[in-house]
Parts: C-alpha cells; structure tokens; sequence
C-alpha cells in the first residue's frame, strides 16, 4: 500500500484523469456551445473547439430573460444571506464553545445537532404558509432570514473555534474587564477568519444555487435569481440551446472563478466538518 | 482596568445570560421556521386544505388517498430506485477514486480537488439544462458521439424515454456529488497513520487483508456519513428533476420522485393536507433509511 509499484501508479494515474475530464467535460461542452450561434450548432461535424458566436447568442439571450439583473439578484441575496449566517452562526457558535458550564448547555448543543436530521421537505408547506403570512412572499426575505441561524452552520463554528481560541485567551480578557459581548467581537472573530471565510463561501454558494425556494415564493420575474430564471429559458425557446448554454455559462461563471480564488477556504470548509481531528 | 468585586460576581451571573443570548437567534428562527413548519405539516396531514379557507379534518384520509394513488407508489418506487443508484455510484466511485488519489497519484492533489470539486458549484438547476442540452435529440454532443460511433445518425430522444431518463437523472447526480465524497474520502484517508500500515505489514499481512480489517474499518464512520448525507438529498431530489422534466415528472411519470409528487400536491393542485402527509412519509422514510444505515456499517450493534 505505502510502497506502490510504478504500473500502479501510472494506471491509476490515468483513470483520476479519466474521471477528471468525465467531471469538467460538461462544463467544456456548454462553453464550446455558448460560443457558437444557433446555425453553427447544428452543423455537421459538430463544433469541437470554442468559437466566436457568443456576441450573437448574448443578444437573443438578453432579449428574452433579464440576465444581468437576475445575476445581480443572485449576488445580492447570496451576499445578505452568508453575511447574516456568519453573525448568527459565529455568535452561537461562540456561545456553545465558550460557556460550557452554563446550564443546559449539553441538552441545547444535543438539540441544535439534531435539528440537522430534519428534512427540509419536512415543513415545507407550512412554511410557505407562513411565508404568506408575514408577507414576504415575492420578496428575499424567505432566502435570507429563516435559516440564517442554521445548526450545520452553528456545528461548524463550534467545532471551529474550540480548536483556534484557548479558553486562556478568554480568561485574560475577563480579567481586563471585558464584556461577554465586546470579547465576541473584538477578540473571537478576528481570530476565526479563515473559518469564516470557509462557511461564508460554502453559504454564497448554496445560496446562489437554491431554487426550490425561489420558484415557491418570486413571482415578479424582476426579482429571479439566476437559476430560476434561466429554466424560463427553456420554456421560452426549446430551439436556441446556444443561447441557453450561455446563459448557465453567465450563471456558472462567477463561482468558478470563486472557487479558484478561494479554493482553499472551500475545501477546508468541506473537510473541517466531516473529519474530526 | 480592574472592575469592583460586586460586579465580577454579576459578570458570572452575566456570563451565563450572555450564552442563552448568543444561541438565541437559533432558537427564535428555528421555532418560527423550523420546528413548527415541521409539527403544523403533522397536524395539516389529517387535514384537507386549500391554503385558502378553513382547514377541514379529514382523520387518515389523506393517507389513505396517498396508499390508492399510483402516482404516489410510482413516486416512492422511482424515488428509492434513484436514491439507490445514485447513492451506491456516487459513494462507490468516490471511495475508489480517494484511494487512488491519496495512495496512488503522485501529486497534484489540489488541481484534482478543484476539477472534482467544480460540478459541486453548478446549480442542479443550470445541471439539468445542461444535461438536457447535452442529451438533446438533434445536435446534443452525447447523440452526436454515439453517431460517429455507429455512423449512423443517432436521434434517441432521452427524456422520453423512461429508463433513459432515470440514467439521466442518476447521471446528474452522480457527477454532481462523486467529488464531494472523493474530497472527504481523501481526508478520511490522510487520517489514518502510516504507522498503523506498517505495524501490519510487519506482522506480515497482504495487500488484500491490510485493506479488508485495516482500511475499512476505520474509513467506516466516514462512509456512513456519505451514506447518509447521500439519502437524505438523494429521498429528497428534486431541483434536477424538476428542471429536466419541466416540472411533469417525465413522460409516464418515469422521472416522478416523491419530493415532485409533493410540491404538485401542494402547490399545483392546492391541496395542502395531501402534499403535507406525503411530505411526512418523505421524512419518515429518511428517518428510516438513516437509521437502517447507522445499524448497518456498525455490525457490532453499538451506536456510532
């Protein structure tokens, strides 16, 4: 196992990359369509390589869905939603990692885990029923508010800051005097950046992808986020499939070049959570 | 900056007050849109109600009408078949592309993270219109290539076709979710200290047992929780099908899962009561598929 033969490596080797290009061969695809106007797209041989039709699709794209506005939708709600959660989440976090003998602590920190196991699916009539009720129905406030202060979140931050603040650090500033509140803010949450940068990217992406939610309560097609209102697409046109593929191209592209700026904060915030150290 | 003793001694009460406020807002967003959604879908499901006036109780009748509706079988059998498939896949695959990777390749760790990684990003939504795009009867890239292949030309019309479409759904989620498993798995992998393997090795065990009682077992509590995040997602599916089927569940309802079943009853028929106990046999179901796992990767019975 640790001393693997030189054929081994080689084969498996070729079958991670096999695998890899499986993964981004449909991404390839949907760039090398979106780049060719509608004509090109049915010729035959079909087109292999990028080209340069997507000037062409971008103005049969715009003229029938609103896309720089649904893009900036997008951002707009991921960015209120993750700035939301990091505060709610950091805070309880903080709480159930730092006062571990206030009472009740345990049976609260065993109550927050196990509202995890429950299934969104679960309440989710009654739950657009209340969205009726406050109102908020063709607004943000459903993606936004409601699970602002969720547990995987909360679990995370938990787990992330008993290993990064030493309860020494706590005690110290106690002593000068500070309160529970002003210690939150001005010691933890310099000292956890990196950790919230990895819950903060995994929530903007959650929440630029989310679509049940979107299509249960937008109704002005002002307000779609991108993913709902690229599937108005389809309907629209079930023949111009290179203006579509441009149009997931605009939705995909952002977070793609996220994820490669900020890779690092990704993964650590996919394997913090799963592995315990 | 010393403060009095009297208020250190009301710090200590402060200190505890302090905790309830920090957890709070958890406790107030989850009681409103959490847990009441989740008892009042209990209460709803004895009920018929069109969202509009006076829920009326109707005892087990929604149930009753769930058990008789084919659909509904249909839903349950096409949701557990793809949860099945999908499940087995995704995990299947990513435990042997993790093992390859952490013990096989010799590097380039961080570029194979990102390429898995990248389906992960795309919104099942925008998945669905591309597969849809791809799989395309005339011009789609996988007809045009099984053309080339048989040079004749191919214009098999995948979603309407019933198996067809399940492999497509099954497709979607597997290249979604296989890189998220494989990252996990790789870090599971990294866990385990080389030392164990050596200390094996010198007791003269082979390749095949070191994996066997070595590997398994203590890649066993990171396989469970891909089996189990995998069910809970895969009994619930329901953006990418939407999305590929237009929100019909497929031709002959091939592409009907329950949680399409659900949101049709609801918010397509109005009928509130019915979508609300199917909504709860999706959740006792997860329940019962999650705990069916737990006992099963931990064959000496004790919870993990």
């Amino acid at each position: 196992m640790i001393n693997v033969s030189r054929r081994g490596r080689v084969v498996a080797t070729a079958i991670v990359i096999v695998a890899g290009l499986i993964c981004l061969f449909p991404l390839y695809w949907m760039v090398v369509i979106a780049t060719h106007t509608n004509q090109e797209f049915y010729r035959v041989p079909p087109p292999v390589l990028p080209g340069s039709g997507a000037l062409e699709n971008l103005h049969q794209l715009t003229a029938n869905v609103d896309i720089l506005h649904a893009l900036w939708n997008s951002v707009y709600v991921a960015l209120a939603h993750s700035v939301l959660v990091l505060f709610f989440c950091s805070l309880a976090g903080y709480g159930f990692s730092r006062f571990r003998s206030a009472p009740g602590h345990r049976g609260l920190y065993a109550f927050t885990l196990a509202t995890i196991m429950i299934p969104p699916a679960a309440g989710l009539i009654p739950w657009f029923v209340e969205m009726k009720w406050l109102g908020w129905l063709n607004s943000y406030w459903p993606m936004i508010v409601p699970d602002a202060a969720n547990a995987f979140g909360i679990f995370w931050m938990k787990q992330y800051i008993d290993r990064s603040i030493p309860h020494d650090l706590y005690e110290a500033a106690r002593i000068d005097g500070a309160s529970d509140l002003w210690t939150y803010w001005r010691v933890v949450v310099p000292l956890i950046r990196p950790g919230l940068g990895a819950l903060g990217i995994w929530t903007f992406l959650a929440t630029w992808n989310l679509f049940l939610v979107p299509l249960l309560v937008l109704n002005d097609k002002g307000l779609f986020t991108l993913p709902l209102a690229l599937t108005g697409l389809q309907s629209l046109y079930g023949t111009n499939i290179p203006a579509t593929m441009l149009g997931t191209a605009i939705g995909v592209a952002p977070l793609l070049i996220a994820f490669c700026l900020f890779s690092r904060q990704f993964i650590a915030g996919l394997t913090g959570g799963a592995v315990k150290e | 900056m010393v403060r009095p003793l009297s208020s250190m001694r009301h710090s200590r009460l402060g200190r505890h007050g302090t905790f309830y406020l920090t957890i709070l807002p958890f406790l107030v967003l989850f009681g409103a849109f959490g847990l009441f959604p989740v008892l009042a879908s209990l209460y709803l499901g004895f009920t018929d109600w069109d969202g509009l006036s006076a829920p009326r109780f109707v005892g087990i009748q929604n149930y009753v009408d769930l058990v008789r509706d084919p659909v509904f079988r249909i839903s349950i059998a096409n949701t557990l078949m793809l949860w099945a498939c999908s499940t087995a896949a995704t995990v299947g695959i990513a435990f042997v592309l993790a093992f390859l990777v952490n013990y096989y390749v010799p590097g380039g760790r961080s570029v194979l993270q990102v390429v898995f990684l990248a389906p992960l990003l795309v919104a099942p939504a925008m998945t669905a219109i591309i597969t849809q795009a791809m799989f395309s009867s005339n011009g789609g890239v996988v007809n045009d290539l099984l053309g080339a292949a048989l040079r004749h030309p191919v214009t098999f019309d995948w979603t309407r076709s019933a198996w067809a479409l399940k492999a497509l759904i099954v497709w979607m989620v597997v290249w979604r979710w296989t890189g998220w498993h494989m990252v996990i798995f790789v870090a599971g992998f990294q866990t385990i200290p080389l030392q164990t393997y050596e200390a094996a090795i010198v007791d003269g065990a082979r390749p095949s047992q070191i994996f066997r009682l070595v590997t398994l077992p203590l890649m066993r509590p990171i396989v469970m929780f891909s089996l189990i995040t995998a069910t809970v997602g895969g009994l619930q599916l329901f953006d990418e099908v939407y999305v590929l089927t237009g929100g019909t569940g497929g031709a002959q309802h091939a592409g009907m899962t329950m949680a399409i079943y659900l949101y049709q009853a609801a918010f397509q028929d109005f009928r509130f009561g019915l979508g609300s106990a199917a909504a709860y046999v999706i959740f006792a179901l997860i329940m019962v598929a999650s705990l069916l796992l737990s006992r099963s990767t931990n064959p000496q019975g004790a919870p993990a």
